[in-house]
């Protein structure tokens, strides 16, 4: 049986998509979305358009930063990189995540028994 | 602060909008480039690895739209949608915008220029800082009727102020004062105390204030100069504070410049602080004391109420020192500075201000009502755009967007006409009128008319906002919602009800204008010609040089061709400026004193032999003064009729003697009785007066004239002529001549300036009534074409149609008019204190004003109307 895909959770996106530019420094839209498929091993059912409107919020509330560059194969395209603030908030969202990921995990785990 | 980010990179995007959808548009291309790329190494055709990273990616479209949403700011993207649809539609009717802006223009640009007026008098704070908690307080009687206390119970009273956190007070009156060195200048000095520029709260722009040790008698001569006369005359030189001036030939030092925007609490014009040097030892010798302006500052928080029970004890310490009957007639007031500036001209500020909200109302629901008669042509458009999808909070916003965008152009329309209206107001404005110089369209006052056009555009626009397109007129059926035709016939009766009240309103005051003019003076004023002639101290410096100045001037005068008549006095009727006691002070031989009360004040002058007769005031009984009275050894008076009779009732006073202004000495005989003249100006009423010889009396200087002259000739050409005469004498006199009649005439320039302005508004009112009617006659005949097709083919005479039109305006007229009528009978009482000699509620007044009213409305719906005789029943019925 085939692993069902999921959706990506609301909001989870923004910091998938900054975790992402942590781990691998600068990186365009394609990149990021390549990245991600390939993390999670395909089981996020990622419509790659999607990205572009987080990426754009993300850059309006100043977290990433984007510039124009070349690709591997000689491509134009844009480069997101991880500002100084966006670092921040990774770190607040992760603990945010870890957190919820925690309590969440105890709720079922209490169900289970 | 993020969210403010967010924000600012949205309305950037609103702004860069294209080159951002080019950017985005080469981002995703290399993102599906990149894709293809992948997919053609993984070894598919090119073909098939397009396809499969376009699916892949997803909608390429929906993207874009979803970035384009992130990047704008929605709501002002459709609003700018808006606004340019709006604009399109008022340009594809010209005739109804052109109406709209124009009659917008006319009612804001009114209230604008009545608001930039009023706003000074009324609201906008006064130059000193927390202005609420200055105030005017003290005494106030009779006689004497802004506040004032006596300098012996001031002293007191200063050392322990009570609720005020400081009190200060300043000598009262207009104190000339010359600089008598090189190019001499007559001035306006105040004299005040030290502490009168902290208690206002105002710092000198340069130097300082007056020091506790310069404000005592004897103490250096100093003086704090106004900034005006810093700038004139020293050439806003920061030197002027080394400087020593010769102040009515006293050296004095020039020790602080105020501020520019600095006034005085009473508004006089003021060139010069000078200490007021309150002699303390002398004020308590000769208790009472002397009269002074006294001002306050409350403390935060403290109450009129607390103020006056804290003056209640110096109020009776001022009383025991005061001659008995004024006791009576003496209260405590504490005023706020602003009420005892504008006294008066506040009810006047509050009335047209009213009205000229009234005219606003009127314009509003006339573009209200031309609008929802628009809307009923317009029902179809708006059904279309509903069945494409608009919501009806599109429909909403689509119909305030064109109110407000109408209402912007008026109010930009109507700065303009602000601008000339208040020019007319000036020119057109009498003395007096606190501020109106200073008044202009600035910043505060555009706001405001900012604000009334959007509430405007709120008030005439929601009315078409809330019709409801309805799905019947899609398909060409007319729907004819009697709701809407509820509406625009209330709005028809609305206009109609304010309309007449001010038309109510500026009939009562026309009619006590006209009794003003028309009010007997007492005296003849043809053909007369005054000067007020004023001598500087400096060059006429004592009672013989005075002296020498006027009878040279009469002789050069007499000579002049055409004379018949020439007096000299000090005061000039019927302005209320004369010289006045109390009746209490005036004792007839014979005759008891008065026991209680002051018996009211009663006006005097000093005269010359020829006053009566320049002025022809009959003498009743008697004889006029002869020069022989003008002897130092002659005491002769002569008294008005009402002075006489209430002195010695029916008996002949001619030849009784009495004492004035409680002196042992001397006793004047009466020689005569002249006819009343009014003398408290035109409507007050007048007090009774007495006349004593002008003459070398060594109390009183005669430094101020007023020369009469009655001529034959024509009285400009005289007032020329005594121009040149004076100033042949001494051609630095500043010389005030007009004549008699310009003179009186002023005195009615107030309650002119309020009756012309008010009569303005409500004939704007009227004609707006009339366009707003003509337009929705005009509307609705072409609406019932139908209709009155189908009544005609069926038998109806043209001019039973045209009646029935008719009658459907009238009839809300009518009620509109009864509307108006109880509106009137409650608004006109609070003209009361404005009228002359008018009843408040004057029927004839109403009736006329109901008849013109209806006579502009029958008229307005009688044109439009007849086009609804001439319908052809046919063309009417195929209309469809």
């Amino acid at each position: 049986m085939t692993p069902q895909r999921g959706e990506v959770l609301q909001g989870t996106l923004d910091l998938i998509v900054l975790k992402t530019l942590d781990a691998m420094g600068p990186l365009h839209g394609y990149g990021i979305a390549q990245r991600i498929q390939q993390v999670s091993e395909d089981l996020l059912k990622l419509n790659q358009g999607t990205l572009y409107p987080a990426l754009l919020r993300l850059e309006q509330r100043g977290w990433i930063s984007s510039k124009w560059g070349v690709s591997d194969n000689n491509r134009k395209a844009k480069y997101y990189s991880l500002t100084r603030s966006g670092r921040k908030q990774l770190t607040s969202e992760a603990a945010n995540w870890e957190r919820m990921a925690a309590v969440i995990a105890r709720l079922l785990a209490a169900e289970g028994v | 602060m993020k969210r403010l980010r967010v924000f600012a990179s949205r309305l950037l995007g609103l702004f860069r909008k294209r080159r951002l959808d080019e950017n985005l548009d080469a981002e995703l291309r290399a993102h599906l480039q990149l894709l293809t790329d992948e997919n053609i190494r993984r070894g598919m055709s090119p073909a098939e690895a397009r396809h499969a990273a376009q699916r892949e990616f997803g909608g390429v479209e929906q993207t874009k739209e979803a970035c384009r949403d992130q990047r704008g700011v929605l709501l002002i993207d459709s609003l700018i949608q808006d606004l340019r649809f709006a604009l399109r539609i008022l340009s594809k009717s010209p005739a109804f915008t052109t109406v709209a802006i124009l009659t917008l223009a006319l009612g804001i640009g009114a209230t604008t220029a009545v608001f930039s007026v009023v706003d000074r008098i009324l609201f906008r704070s006064l130059p000193y800082s927390h202005d609420e908690r200055l105030v005017a307080f003290g005494l106030t009687a009779p006689i004497e009727k802004e506040e004032f206390m006596l300098g012996a119970s001031y002293i007191d009273f200063r050392k322990s102020p009570g609720p005020f956190e400081e009190v200060t007070s300043m000598m009262p009156g207009d104190a000339k004062c010359d600089i008598t060195e090189e190019s001499p200048v007559r001035l306006w000095c105040a004299h005040v105390e030290y502490t009168f520029l902290s208690t206002l709260a105002v710092q000198p722009v340069l130097g300082r204030n007056f020091t506790p040790e310069e404000d005592r008698p004897n103490g250096p001569r100093v003086a704090v100069i106004s900034f005006a006369l810093w700038k004139s005359r020293f050439g806003g030189d920061p030197g002027v504070l080394r400087k020593t001036i010769s102040l009515d030939g006293k050296a004095t030092r020039v020790v602080g410049v105020l501020p520019a925007n600095f006034e005085m609490p009473t508004l006089t014009p003021t060139d010069m602080l000078v200490p007021e040097a309150l002699d303390e030892e002398q004020q308590r010798r000769s208790a009472p004391g002397a009269v002074l302006r006294t001002f306050g500052r409350m403390k935060p928080g403290a109450s009129v109420a607390e103020a006056i029970v804290g003056l209640q004890p110096f109020l009776e310490q001022s009383l025991q020192g005061a001659p008995a009957e004024f006791r009576k007639e003496i209260h405590l007031s504490v005023s706020t500075i602003r009420d005892r500036q504008v006294r008066d001209a506040r009810l006047a500020s509050w009335i047209l201000l009213g009205s000229v909200f009234a005219v606003l109302l009127v314009a509003c629901t006339n573009v209200a009502s031309l609008q929802l008669a628009r809307a009923t042509g317009r029902q179809r458009e708006l059904a279309v755009r509903a069945a494409l999808g608009a919501s009806r909070g599109r429909l909403v916003r689509q119909a305030l967007v064109e109110s407000t965008l109408l209402s912007l152009l008026g109010g930009a329309a109507g700065c303009w006409v602000a601008h000339l209206l208040l020019r007319l107001f000036v020119s057109i404005a009498p003395q007096g009128i606190p501020r109106l110089q200073q008044a202009s369209v600035d910043l505060r006052v555009v706001g405001f008319t900012l604000a009334i056009s959007m509430v405007s555009a709120m008030v005439f626009g929601l009315a078409s906002a809330l019709s409801n397109p309805s799905p019947g007129s899609l398909i060409g059926k007319e729907v004819r919602t009697t709701m809407r035709t509820v509406l625009r016939q209330t709005l028809v009766a609305a206009q109609i009800a304010v309309s007449l009240v001010l038309l109510a309103c500026a009939g009562l005051l026309l009619r006590s204008l006209w009794n003003l003019q028309r009010a007997p003076t007492g005296m003849d004023t043809e053909k007369v010609v005054t000067a007020t002639i004023s001598l500087a101290d400096y060059r006429y410096t004592g009672l013989p040089q005075q002296i020498a100045f006027f009878s040279q001037l009469q002789a050069r005068l007499k000579a002049l061709p055409g004379v018949t008549a020439l007096a000299i006095s000090d005061t000039l009727p019927p302005a209320g400026q004369m010289r006045s006691t109390i009746l209490a002070a005036v004792e007839a031989e014979g005759h008891a004193p008065m026991a209680q009360g002051t018996g009211g004040s009663v006006a005097w002058r000093a005269v010359t032999p020829g006053y009566f007769s320049s002025l022809a005031i009959p003498i009743l009984r008697g004889r006029s003064f002869d020069e022989q009275d003008s002897l130092p050894s002659e005491n002769p008076i002569i008294l008005s009729e009402t002075l006489a009779r209430e002195l010695f009732g029916n008996e002949d006073p001619v030849g009784r003697r009495l004492r004035l202004f409680r002196q042992p000495a001397p006793w004047r005989i009466i020689v005569g009785v002249a006819r009343d003249v009014r003398n408290n100006g035109m409507v007050a009423s007048s007090d009774p007066e007495f006349y004593l010889p002008w003459k070398n009396d060594p109390v009183e200087s005669l430094s101020t004239g007023q020369v009469i002259l009655r001529t034959r000739m024509d009285p400009s050409v005289v007032a020329a002529w005594m121009r040149s005469e004076s100033s042949a004498l001494d051609p630095t006199l500043p010389i005030k001549s007009e004549t008699m009649t310009e003179r009186v005439g002023k005195l009615a320039e107030r309650p002119r300036f309020n009756a012309m302005l008010l009569t303005l508004f409500a004939c704007m009112g009227v004609a707006l009534v009339a366009i707003g009617i003509y337009g929705v006659v005009a509307f609705l005949v072409a609406q019932q074409t139908r209709e009155i097709g189908v009544r005609m083919a069926l038998g109806a005479s043209p001019r039973s149609v045209l009646r029935m039109v008719l009658w459907n305006v009238t009839r809300w007229a009518i009620a509109g008019a009864a509307l108006g009528l109880l509106g009137a009978w409650f608004c006109t009482r609070l003209l009361q204190s404005l009228l002359f000699e008018v009843r408040v509620h004057d029927p004839m007044l109403l009736v006329f004003a109901l008849v013109l009213l209806l006579g502009v409305t029958v008229l307005a719906a009688w044109i439009p109307a007849r086009r609804a005789m001439r319908v052809d029943p046919m063309i009417a019925l195929r209309y469809e």
